[in-house]
């Protein structure tokens, strides 16, 4: 069976789950739902085979697991959305929307990543630029400053911005990786390389800080910074860049403990919610408390406690940083494992591109997203059950929130592009690496 | 570079796998004691699951009732809030009060027939069983209405049984909205959560005469006809009591004494029966004990001589002068409206004080009869006779003194106004009973931070509840 047909399998698969999902809210809370709502789902399933024909056409060889995994996970985002606030449900649906219109023009525009190469720069200035924009123009929320405000909307230039600093990390590394590699130059009598080749990742490193301090963005910068240091040790192998990394985030999230309040808070939360149980522990202590109820099943999508009677959810920031406190819930243990098993089958999937990828570029530029991927699904999930401190940032295709869903769809599409090269490369038609090449 | 990619993936499977064991710790293994963690409120939200039974009036109609939405239980309440301080509020984030709370066993069906193990295991529940109060619906929203835009409470009773008809305290709330009013409504100045009819303490001022009153008849020290002169002021111990307003009455006789409230005369009567036969009296009419509504622990306070918060033991010493004013209504003497409500009652009904009670019947969802209220004698506070002589002095008060405000066409209205000074404002009471020669009704009328008297502003809102009640066909 071709890729295709498999990815096609698959999706059908989702889509018939997708329903199942969507009915089950439905039948549960049928008196006050509207016939209407359900188009939603209805919705989703289309837009899902626009991506799959988009794929067909231009890119036929690419991995066929990614988006039936990025369609599940979205699936059952918007399932449990729709059952929080059904209103909110259908301005998901238009993200999702809008996110399968940039994954299709991104693979229309783009064809092939290397053609990003030759914009690093830009692509890494654009990046900086739209963090700059955030620190500068942004609006406070529930302390941390992560969104600015455009013609109405509420963009997270964030989760665009993590995507444009792997691509451009993934060129300058793959350029630079050997000059990194050697020691040459000495630094308090420690051989180190060069230094003039630091300049750049000195800035990527300082820029995790300034969002640390300006933003208060803590998930954002430990994001950054876990995907730099893991991009740097993939590029060049040395466990020293792991170890000096995580030495400077340790100093960084020291000072900032002590002199940022915001900070410091997340971390008291974190060591002992129970102290501060009606108020700034009250959320975490929630979303724990939705959990053990949830069990090995859960009730079911529809059947759990996650609304009081006024419709405010149970726990706050329920569809976006807790939605997978409502999906443990509802599934229980079983869905709970079932979501991080998903993004764990992302990951790999995305690995896998890495290591079948034919050159340094797309392998860094593969393993880079899906390390940004993982590690965001990890410190979102870590955060809400406690196995971190908690950092507001969203859980990837899940989570209610537009800049999140379509920035996750572009970067299935740059993992998408890496593999239909490589497949090519290795065993396509003639005519497939013919039109490979003309874009080169 | 592989090595690397996959060193790194491996690393991200074992981040994979903590999750999974920490999701695993909490739904499963540690999911027993965050259940159980008291500041978990999801238990009692749990309870909404099972049909909770309804709150009904006396009448029958549905005070707190049930709607299914979405697998749970929530309360509705048809007639808008009715008495939310005393029937409370049910809710998944705050817990529960009042009725709701010292019902929840009935109300929501875990003390109701037999659910055996089995049942429990399935998750099947019984139905919660009905609660009818003795509150009527009719009259608790005159009550509520009379308090509109005031502070203070009114409470309503059938002396001849002890029922609770009305018990109205203003501010109020809507128990509909408690889950998103509560933090507001917890910190709102005027406390609309406080139950004034039974946790307001208030200076009694002159509405305790009919307490000294009793005392004085009960030991032969005065008869109605006992005669008096008032010169405005009764020096004693160094002190002296004085008039409201230093008005001076001149000669007059004990049943004019209460007519127009004189404090000189009373302040005599309190010294010659003296500190113990007074807190005795006040004993024989409830004070110094909790009135045993079915109502949660702390919901109701005693009445009695308060030493800030602290009720102070019957036998605290005071000095003569501190006897002579405790006889008006002062000096350190508090009581709850529902107190003095038990007081007119007491007189009402021959001297006898019935027990006071909220529930007049619990059904369970299968129609059996689980309660029902038995009224008994609480406490017996004087002779008939006294309160028969007592009455006719009471029915002068509306007749042709303080109280006229509170007279009604066609009804004999036997009652007392009281008027206690609390720092610059005036609390205003009124306490009264009807029809006077066949008493049906009792009522407890407070208004707090006024500038007028009992008879002012107190007297006309007893007229209205008092008319509202005895229109009622049949009462508990």
């Amino acid at each position: 069976m071709s890729r295709r047909n498999i990815e096609l399998l698959l999706l059908v698969l989702v889509g018939v789950t997708a329903t199942i999902a969507y009915a089950s809210v439905y039948a549960a809370r049928s008196h006050e739902l509207s016939r209407d709502s359900v188009t939603t789902g209805a919705v989703f399933v289309v837009l899902f085979l626009v991506v799959h024909l988009a794929e067909r056409r231009y890119l036929a060889q690419a991995d066929p697991y990614l988006v039936p995994i990025a369609a599940l996970l979205s699936a059952i985002g918007l399932t449990e959305i729709y059952r929080i606030s059904p209103a909110l449900a259908w301005k998901q649906g238009e993200w999702l929307l809008i996110g399968v219109v940039l994954f299709v023009a991104t693979v229309i525009v783009v064809r092939d990543v290397h053609r990003l190469d030759s914009y690093r720069y830009l692509i890494g200035l654009l990046g900086l630029l739209l963090l700059a924009a955030t620190a500068v123009l942004g609006t406070n929320v529930n302390g941390a400053r992560l969104w600015i405000h455009v013609a109405g909307f509420s963009i997270q230039p964030s989760e665009f911005a993590k995507i444009a600093v792997v691509v451009f990390l993934a060129g300058y590394l793959d350029e630079n990786k050997e000059m990194l590699s050697v020691p040459t130059a000495r630094l308090l009598g420690a051989p180190v390389p060069p230094l003039k080749y630091f300049g750049p990742l000195v800035v990527t490193w300082v820029l995790t800080l300034l969002m640390l301090v300006f933003m208060k963005d803590f998930g954002m910068s430990l994001l950054f910074l876990a995907t730099f240091i893991a991009m740097l040790y993939m590029a060049t192998t040395r466990l020293a860049y792991v170890l000096a990394g995580a030495a400077l985030f340790a100093v960084g999230a020291g000072g900032a403990y002590q002199y940022v309040a915001h900070v410091h808070e997340r971390f008291a939360i974190w060591l002992d919610p129970w102290r501060t149980a009606t108020t700034s522990g009250y959320q975490l202590l929630q979303s724990l408390f939705a959990m053990a109820d949830g069990g090995i099943v859960g009730a079911g999508f529809g059947r759990g406690y996650l609304l009081y009677a006024n419709h405010v959810p149970t726990v706050p920031e329920l569809p976006t940083d807790f939605i997978f406190s409502a999906i443990a819930n509802e599934l229980g243990l079983t869905g709970a494992v079932g979501v991080i098993l998903l993004y764990l089958l992302f990951a790999w999937r995305g690995f896998h591109v890495a290591l079948r990828a034919a050159d340094g570029f797309s392998k860094l530029l593969a393993a880079g997203l899906a390390t940004v991927f993982g590690l965001q699904s990890f410190i979102i999930i870590g955060g809400v059950t406690r196995l971190i401190p908690l950092t507001g940032i969203t859980l990837p295709f899940v989570s209610y929130g537009g800049s999140s869903l379509t920035a996750n769809l572009v970067l299935v599409a740059l993992l998408l592009m890496v593999s239909h090269r490589s497949e090519v490369l290795e065993a396509g038609s003639k005519t497939e690496r013919l039109r490979l090449a003309e874009l080169a | 570079m592989n090595r690397a990619i996959v060193r790194l993936f491996v690393v991200g499977v074992i981040l994979m796998v903590a999750l999974m064991v920490n999701v695993a710790w909490i739904q499963v293994f540690h999911a027993g004691s965050l259940r159980a963690a008291p500041e978990n409120h999801r238990l009692v939200a749990q309870q909404l699951r099972v049909k909770r039974g309804r709150i009904l009036g006396f009448d029958g109609s549905v005070i707190a009732g049930v709607r299914r939405r979405s697998g749970f239980y929530y309360r509705t309440y048809p007639h808008g809030p009715i008495a939310p301080q005393i029937v409370g509020y049910d809710s998944a984030r705050y817990g529960q009060t009042g009725i709701e709370s010292s019902m929840n066993t009935f109300l929501s069906g875990t003390d109701v027939g037999a659910s055996g193990l089995v049942d429990r295991l399935l998750g099947r529940h019984s139905p919660g069983a009905d609660v009818r109060l003795t509150i009527v619906p009719a009259v608790q929203k005159v009550a509520q209405s009379a308090l509109a835009g005031q502070v203070g409470a009114i409470v309503a009773l059938d002396p001849r049984t002890g029922a609770v008809l009305a018990a109205a305290s203003a501010p109020s709330y809507d128990p509909a909205r408690i889950d998103t009013t509560f933090p507001r409504l917890s910190r709102q100045r005027g406390a609309p959560l406080l139950s004034r009819t039974t946790q307001g303490l208030y200076p009694p001022g002159s509405s305790f005469k009919v307490v000294t009153a009793t005392a004085g008849l009960n030991l032969g020290k005065v008869t109605p006809t006992t005669p008096f002169v008032d010169t405005g002021t009764y020096p004693i111990y160094g002190g002296k009591v004085t008039n409201y307003h230093g008005e001076v009455f001149g000669a007059h006789d004990f049943t004019q004494a209460l007519t127009y409230s004189i404090n000189t005369t009373f302040a005599k009567v309190g010294t010659l029966v003296g500190q113990a036969a007074l807190i005795a009296q006040m004993r024989r009419y409830g004070f110094y004990q909790t009135p045993p509504l079915e109502l949660p622990a702390g919901l109701v306070y005693p009445s009695g001589r308060y030493n800030g918060a602290h009720l102070l033991p019957t036998g605290a010493a005071m000095d003569p002068l501190a006897v002579a004013w405790a006889a008006v209504g002062q000096e350190n003497v508090l009581a709850t409206p529902l107190q003095m409500a038990l007081v007119a009652a007491g007189v009402a009904n021959g001297g006898q004080v019935m027990k006071p009670y909220l529930v007049q019947r619990v059904t369970s969802a299968s129609g059996q009869t689980l309660l029902t209220a038995a009224p008994s004698v609480w406490t017996t506070a004087t002779t008939a006779a006294t309160a028969q002589t007592l009455n006719g002095m009471m029915q002068q008060v509306v007749n042709a003194g303080t109280g006229t405000a509170a007279a009604l066409s066609g009804i004999r209205v036997a009652g007392k106004t009281g008027t206690a000074q609390r720092g610059s404002s005036n609390v205003a009471w009124f306490i009264a009973f009807a029809p006077a020669d066949a008493p049906k009704v009792a009522v407890a009328v407070t208004i707090e931070n006024t500038q007028f008297t009992g008879g002012d502003v107190a007297a006309p809102l007893a007229a209205q509840v008092i008319k509202a009640a005895l229109a009622q066909a049949a009462l508990p």
